[in-house]
């Protein structure tokens, strides 16, 4: 329904638009032409835009912050995952979901763009095992896995990262830095054949704004 | 010069411009490939590369369409404009594009059709609802396990429930041996361990229980769980608390199983079955979207690249002949410098080299006529000139008697000018010209007889005297018929008359030589006759003897004196050359004149500005002696002579000369005479010899001048004296020492 209700929002000013712009053309040829295209852009922009609700909700890092413990950086987070329907359903039938925490470490520089020192994702799957009843959520790099009862437990388990090393001490060599973390989830665990098909659909797939700071060095 | 379209960029660069296309476009095919062959090895990569793929194809498609837009605009164009070779190329256009579009167009539906028949059947019901009862079965298998698992752990719960402190660690291992379970914990209030018997407790801890676990067992309830385990193993969790709901016993055991190998690999075959199902499902419709998307922009691209190159390779085609069409219509103009670019080394080539080759030759050809004409026209421009000098008149004119051409001689001759009458009639040229008017009824004559060919003599009357031509005519060849004729004619009437005068001049002398020998003695012996006879004989034969000798003496007198004249004729003194003055030698002739004839009036008009002249002076006195007698014996008769002397100075090209001109208000030359008023014996006097004129005539030749007679309009005659001034004058028109010598020498 979000989808239908979105889909009718962004179309409809995409139409006035591009019916606003028809009446106010010039008889110059080549002008409507372009007017035309760009006409026809802002639609498929528009629609494109309609697509993209499946995975509606708050999706945000609440909180974050590093601790050091021996020299390594541990970052600590807090985000806050989309829970809806769509998503149960979807997990019910057997899609998996990938949910990543990409963190990203700059060094400041005042006369150019900031040098990036880190830059990793946490990526981690939650599916619905039918056979156990059961959601369960793996580290797809260690395999490692938890399962749990319910969907919220698991998106609670998600969104609890603790002690996450990101950084080590010799990496830094003075200077101010920035820490950045976003949240991102999307459908996944697709063969990689079929992600090239997808190019143009992919509306399950979604990232927070960036939660940033600096690091207090 | 027609280049290349006759027009627009040098061909290297052009030919610069489609490589740099050609190649653009095989980059950006190769790079498409690539990134392709990247993103279905790496789905990350993908990912980051999604934006560079939407924009090259987005800018591929709408760089497409630009340069299509604009070549079927241009086309279009053309076509509109009538540009030669727009029709075959649009006609080039439309056969390539149907060829290449419509079995594209079948492809794609036809793909289409494909794409939605086949995902579908990737999702059929059947297959689903196999999944669920396969997930169901292996649910039912394990619970199996579980059920039997939890049912042991409620048991063992109520048997240490009733256990003593100090069997509760024999009960967990007997228990965890029996059920060969991993691990078996006593757990007590907030989970803290009270005993636990582990199947290695040398490597692991008790785990700690679950919180919902915790959570169902506080409320005296049996937990049961299968939790999935990595590597596609399965664990059975259980738990149950010991003492009966209501009692104050807190503790509870959990027990830790784990599912049989194979059972668990046949469980987790079904889960991912399920779950790559699941996920494919999913993407049902958006698969079928991206199919179809992906498919019409290939569509896109291919039947826009296929009419961009229909329309690249139309006008490629065609450009050849463009440039033919546009190089005959050059050729056509004239143009044979057009030198059209060689497309390539095929047929079309081979035209455009033909062609080159005729306007080579043709260019050839060309200059080689103008040479030609060049040289005709400066042999024709020598021709005039000649036909211009020369004296000779010459006269072409076609058999309707048009003049064609005639030089200035002709006109000079004939009395009119010739000249610029190309293309006009003779006989209305000849409306009031009387001489032109004769020679054209001439000419008619002989052309009425169907005489083309001819040479004669034609004697022309005219007011100023007769003139004498010989005329030579000849059809002018040619291929046409009425080509016409040429007519060359000479005034002959000088001729002639030198040659009168030369034979005359031969009479004179042998009458002078011949008669007058003979005449002394005629005379002398008459005169002897008389006087020895005469005193003997009778009166009246005296008388008969008397009046006898005295005609022979009369007439040999009347012979002498024409003997004397004919003398003075052939005489050619030594000229004596002095400095006088013209005019005072014509008022001394006209004074003489005035006294011996004084009814006639005799007027004087002298022109002052003539200086003296070197002549003969004696001679000249002769010359004007003999006009004036000739004017005064031509007014008897007349009511009120007047006889007119003018002289006037006459400046020319080769020196001055003096013009003496003696006029008569009398009768005036008889027309018939006119022309040969100078000859000797030519006459319309009673009295004289007829020498007068022919001896001023000889004289004013030796002086190098000339002599004519004509009739004035108003009535009289007119005789036109014309001395040179200087003697140095005199030699060099001719009428030098030598010419006089060579006079003499003939007379001689």
């Amino acid at each position: 329904m979000a989808r239908v209700s979105i889909a009718a929002s962004e179309e409809q000013p995409g139409l006035v638009v591009v019916s606003m712009l028809r009446t106010d053309l010039t008889t110059d040829r080549s002008t409507r032409g372009a007017l035309l295209a760009a006409s026809c852009a802002l639609v498929i922009a528009a629609w494109n835009l309609s697509l993209a609700d499946a995975l509606d909700g708050v999706l945000e890092v609440r909180s974050a912050y590093v601790n050091i413990n021996k020299g390594v950086f541990l970052l600590h987070a807090r985000v806050e995952y989309p829970v809806s329907e769509a998503i149960r359903s979807a997990l019910k039938d057997g899609v998996t979901l990938s949910f990543d925490l990409d963190a990203r470490v700059d060094r400041e520089r005042h006369f150019w763009f900031n040098a990036n020192i880190v830059d990793l994702t946490l990526r981690r799957e939650l599916t619905y095992h039918a056979v156990s009843d059961r959601y369960v959520v793996r580290d797809t790099r260690s395999r490692d896995q938890e399962s749990f009862s319910t969907l919220d437990e698991a998106l609670d388990y998600l969104g609890r990262i603790d002690a996450w090393p990101i950084l080590v001490e010799p990496q830094l060599d003075g200077g101010s830095y920035t820490i950045s973390v976003r949240a991102g989830m999307r459908r996944g665990h697709l063969p990689a054949s079929l992600r090239a098909i997808l190019f143009w659909t992919d509306d399950w797939a979604r990232v927070s704004e960036w939660y940033t700071w600096s690091l207090p060095v | 010069m027609v280049t290349a379209g006759v027009s627009g960029a040098p061909p290297r660069r052009l030919r610069w411009i489609a490589v740099g296309q050609v190649l653009l476009w095989a980059a950006i095919g190769l790079g498409a490939f690539l990134l392709l062959a990247k993103s279905v090895q790496n789905s990350s990569a993908f990912n980051r590369l999604q934006p560079a793929i939407l924009i090259v194809d987005v800018g591929g498609v709408i760089a497409l369409s630009v340069l299509l837009a604009r070549r079927l605009w241009g086309l279009v164009r053309d076509y509109r404009a009538h540009v030669p070779g727009s029709r075959l190329t649009a006609r080039t256009v439309a056969i390539f594009g149907a060829l290449v579009i419509a079995p594209l167009l079948i492809v794609y539906l036809s793909s289409l059709e494909f794409i939605n028949v086949g995902i579908d059947s990737w999702f059929k019901v059947e297959v689903k609802q196999g999944l669920n009862d396969a997930v169901r079965l292996s649910r039912a298998a394990l619970d199996l396990r579980t059920r039997e698992f939890a049912a042991r752990t409620v048991a063992l719960a109520e048997a240490l429930a009733r256990a003593s402190p100090g069997e509760v660690q024999a009960r967990l291992d007997a228990e965890r041996r029996a059920s060969q379970a991993l691990e078996v914990v006593l757990f007590s209030t907030h989970a803290h361990v009270i005993a636990a018997s582990l199947e290695s407790p040398l490597e692991s801890l008790p785990s700690l229980p679950p919180e919902d676990l915790v959570r169902q067992v506080e409320q005296h309830l049996p937990y049961v769980s299968l939790e999935p385990q990595s590597g596609g193993r399965y664990l059975i969790r259980t738990g149950a608390a010991l003492g009966s709901r209501g009692s104050r016993d807190e503790r509870f055991v959990v027990a830790t199983y784990r599912v049989p190998a194979q059972l668990a690999a046949m469980s987790e075959a079904v889960q991912n079955s399920y779950s790559q199902y699941g996920d494919l499902a999913a993407q049902r419709e958006p698969l079928k979207y991206s199919f179809r998307l992906t498919l019409t922009l290939v569509l896109l691209l291919s039947m826009l690249a296929a009419m961009y190159g229909a329309i690249y390779s139309a006008q490629r085609l065609v450009r050849p002949v463009q440039d033919l069409i546009e190089g005959t219509r050059a050729v056509g103009k004239g143009d044979f410098g057009t030198r059209l670019p060689l497309p390539s080394r095929d047929e079309m080539g081979f035209l455009v080299h033909s062609f080159n080759d005729m306007t080579k030759k043709l260019r050839r050809a060309r200059s080689e006529a103008t040479q030609s004409q060049q040289a005709v026209e400066r042999e024709r421009e020598r021709l005039a000139i000649i036909l211009a000098r020369l004296s000779t008149g010459v006269l072409a004119i076609d058999r309707n008697m048009t003049v064609r051409t005639a030089n200035a001689a002709a006109g000079a001759i004939l009395g009119t000018e010739l000249s610029a009458a190309t293309g006009r009639a003779l006989p209305e040229l000849a409306a009031g010209n009387e001489r032109l008017g004769q020679f054209v009824a001439a000419l008619a004559v002989r052309f009425a007889a169907g005489r083309e060919e001819w040479r004669e003599q034609l004697d022309l009357d005219g007011a100023a005297g007769r003139r004498t031509l010989m005329c030579a005519c000849t059809p002018l060849p040619g291929e046409d018929a009425d080509m016409g004729f040429v007519i060359v004619f000479d005034d002959i009437t000088t001729l002639l008359s030198a040659q009168r005068d030369a034979a005359w001049g031969e009479v004179a002398r042998r009458l002078a030589h011949e008669i007058k020998n003979p005449l002394t003695p005629i005379q002398l012996s008459a005169e002897r006759l008389r006087r020895r006879l005469l005193t003997g004989m009778s009166e009246r034969d005296a008388e008969i003897l008397e009046r006898g000798t005295r005609t022979i003496v009369q007439q040999v007198e009347t012979m002498q004196q024409m003997v004397n004249a004919f003398s003075e004729y052939a005489r050619a003194p030594e000229m004596h050359i002095t400095r006088f003055s013209l005019n005072q030698l014509v008022s001394e002739v006209a004074d003489l004149y005035r006294s011996q004839a004084p009814r006639t009036r005799i007027r004087l008009e002298l022109d002052e500005q003539i200086e003296d002249i070197e002549a003969d002076r004696g001679r000249v006195r002769q010359i004007l002696n003999n006009l004036v007698t000739n004017a005064l014996e031509a007014l008897e008769g007349v009511g009120s002579p007047l006889l007119e002397i003018t002289t006037h100075l006459e400046a020319s090209a080769d020196g001055a000369y003096a013009a003496v001109t003696v006029c008569d208000n009398g009768p005036g030359f008889q027309r018939e005479l006119l022309g040969r008023v100078f000859d000797p014996y030519v006459t319309s006097k009673p009295k004289g010899t007829g020498l007068g004129l022919a001896i001023v005539k000889k004289i004013i030749e030796e002086h190098g001048g000339r002599i004519d007679a004509d009739n004035r309009p108003e009535g009289g005659a007119r005789v036109r004296v014309v001395l040179p001034v200087k003697d140095s004058t005199r030699s060099a028109t001719g009428g030098s020492r030598e010419r006089r010598d060579q006079l003499r020498r003939e007379r001689a």
